[in-house]
């Protein structure tokens, strides 16, 4: 009995430790694609105005080659308090892109590039969107933070804004000064008025 | 030429001698004081790109030399017809077409005031930016086919219709519809028939030119298709211009 027993439980665990090693490659190796996607911060400190690239990598880990593939950017604003999605149409950010096919063990490598016009805490992630899947696959989050540049200086524009239109208006003034003295000086013929005449 | 000089001289003068040029001029650059204290005072648009509030501020001074010439255009015969100083004129031996040259010349003339108006200001808020000196090179181009366009189409209607005011409406309602589509936003013109749009609208066209010189540091070859596009209808419209004067009726 006892044998029988033993032999019940090395039954159980090799089925289970079989079940554990060829199972995930049992589902690898069915009919559908099975993607990873990620995406990768540039190095160095960002600033307002820089126009980084971001690394992004879709791997196709199925037998099967993948067909049209949506994968997509999006950015989150993270500042405490403020979360909330940012338009990438404002960050000249390329959106989305269609990959037609990725073939087997194949990794299609892209840079997703975006001009920076607000500072701030931000985070970045991919999605794959796969037609045949229920679900899109999403990369990790890339928090980044971006330094702020103050790129419109108060001191040059105000004294613009303020110094033209008081100029012309000025300008204005003393042009119809004269021509009212050259008026009062003249007749309506143009011809000079002295004192005598 | 010589018939030619006092008409132009006449147009020219009333942007600074009358009170309508001076009105003109201080609003013009009320407008742009007003977007440049705008763009700094308030936080999110004092961080913007330099390119972009230069972008901004040329897109405004389009729209602004649009509107003035839709407004000089439409007084060009129509308000001398309404003033009874049409007769006046066509009694002298200056044709329809000369009066049409020297009408035109006078709206390019209030465009470049507004173009020198504009450069300081542009300055102001992009200096320390890239593509200053493209944006005001582009800037000034695209300005004078817009305003060719349309200034030329609102004197070609004003020689036809017999009130200020009639052609005023027509003028200012193309110039909405020409400018509602740019004013939805790019995402949504994304569409085939949007780009369609986008392309044969020549207000759509100026402002696209501006994006991608300024914004995108997209060089002349980029913009051939759309300043084609403007040169185009610059030329019809000085086509219609030419065929609307050839027999003015006081």
């Amino acid at each position: 009995m006892k044998v029988l027993r033993l032999k019940g439980l090395t039954l159980i665990i090799v089925l289970a430790s079989a079940w554990l090693i060829f199972g995930p490659m049992a589902a690898l190796a069915g009919d559908h694609p099975v993607l990873r996607v990620s995406l990768q911060a540039p190095a160095g400190a960002l600033k307002m105005g820089d126009t980084p690239n971001f690394l992004g990598a879709v791997t196709n880990l199925g037998p099967q080659p993948a067909q049209g593939l949506v994968v997509y950017l999006s950015l989150v604003s993270l500042a405490p308090g403020d979360e909330h999605p940012v338009d990438l149409e404002d960050w000249s950010a390329q959106k989305a892109v269609r990959i037609d096919r990725l073939n087997s063990s194949a990794t299609d490598f892209r840079n997703w590039g975006m001009r920076l016009i607000a500072s701030g805490k931000f985070g970045v992630a991919l999605t794959v969107v796969d037609p045949r899947e229920p679900r899109p696959i999403v990369s990790d989050l890339v928090p980044f933070e971006i330094q702020p540049k103050v790129t419109l200086v108060a001191g040059r524009v105000l004294p613009v804004a303020i110094g033209e239109p008081l100029l012309i208006l000025i300008l204005f003034a003393v042009l119809r000064f004269f021509h009212a003295g050259y008026k009062c000086r003249t007749n309506h013929n143009g011809e000079r008025l002295d004192s005598n005449g | 030429m010589n018939l030619l000089r006092p008409l132009i001289g006449k147009e020219i003068q009333e942007d600074f001698r009358s009170a309508r040029g001076a009105f003109f001029l201080v609003v013009a650059a009320l407008v742009l004081s007003v977007f440049a204290v705008l763009l700094v005072s308030n936080t999110e648009l004092s961080l913007l790109d330099n390119a972009q509030a230069v972008y901004m501020m040329a897109g405004i001074v389009i729209a602004l030399a649009a509107l003035v010439a839709v407004l000089r255009g439409s007084d060009g015969f129509a308000g001398e017809r309404e003033r009874e100083t049409l007769e006046p004129l066509l009694l002298t031996p200056a044709t329809g077409h000369r009066l049409a040259w020297a009408k035109l010349l006078g709206i390019l003339f209030s465009w470049l005031t507004l173009f020198i108006l504009a450069i300081p200001y542009l300055w102001a808020v992009g200096s320390t930016g890239q593509n200053l000196f493209a944006a005001i090179l582009y800037l000034f181009l695209a300005g004078t086919l817009i305003v060719l366009s349309f200034g030329g189409a609102a004197l070609a209607l004003s020689a036809r219709m017999k009130t200020f005011k009639g052609v005023l409406s027509l003028g200012l309602t193309v110039l909405l519809l020409l400018g509602s589509p740019v004013l939805l936003g790019p995402s949504l013109r994304q569409s085939a028939v949007g780009r369609v749009l986008d392309l044969v609208n020549p207000f759509a066209a100026a402002l696209n030119t501006l994006d991608s010189v300024i914004i995108d540091s997209q060089g002349l070859s980029w913009q051939l298709l759309r300043l084609a596009v403007m040169v185009s209808y610059g030329l019809a419209v000085l086509w219609w211009l030419y065929a609307a004067t050839r027999r003015l009726e006081p």
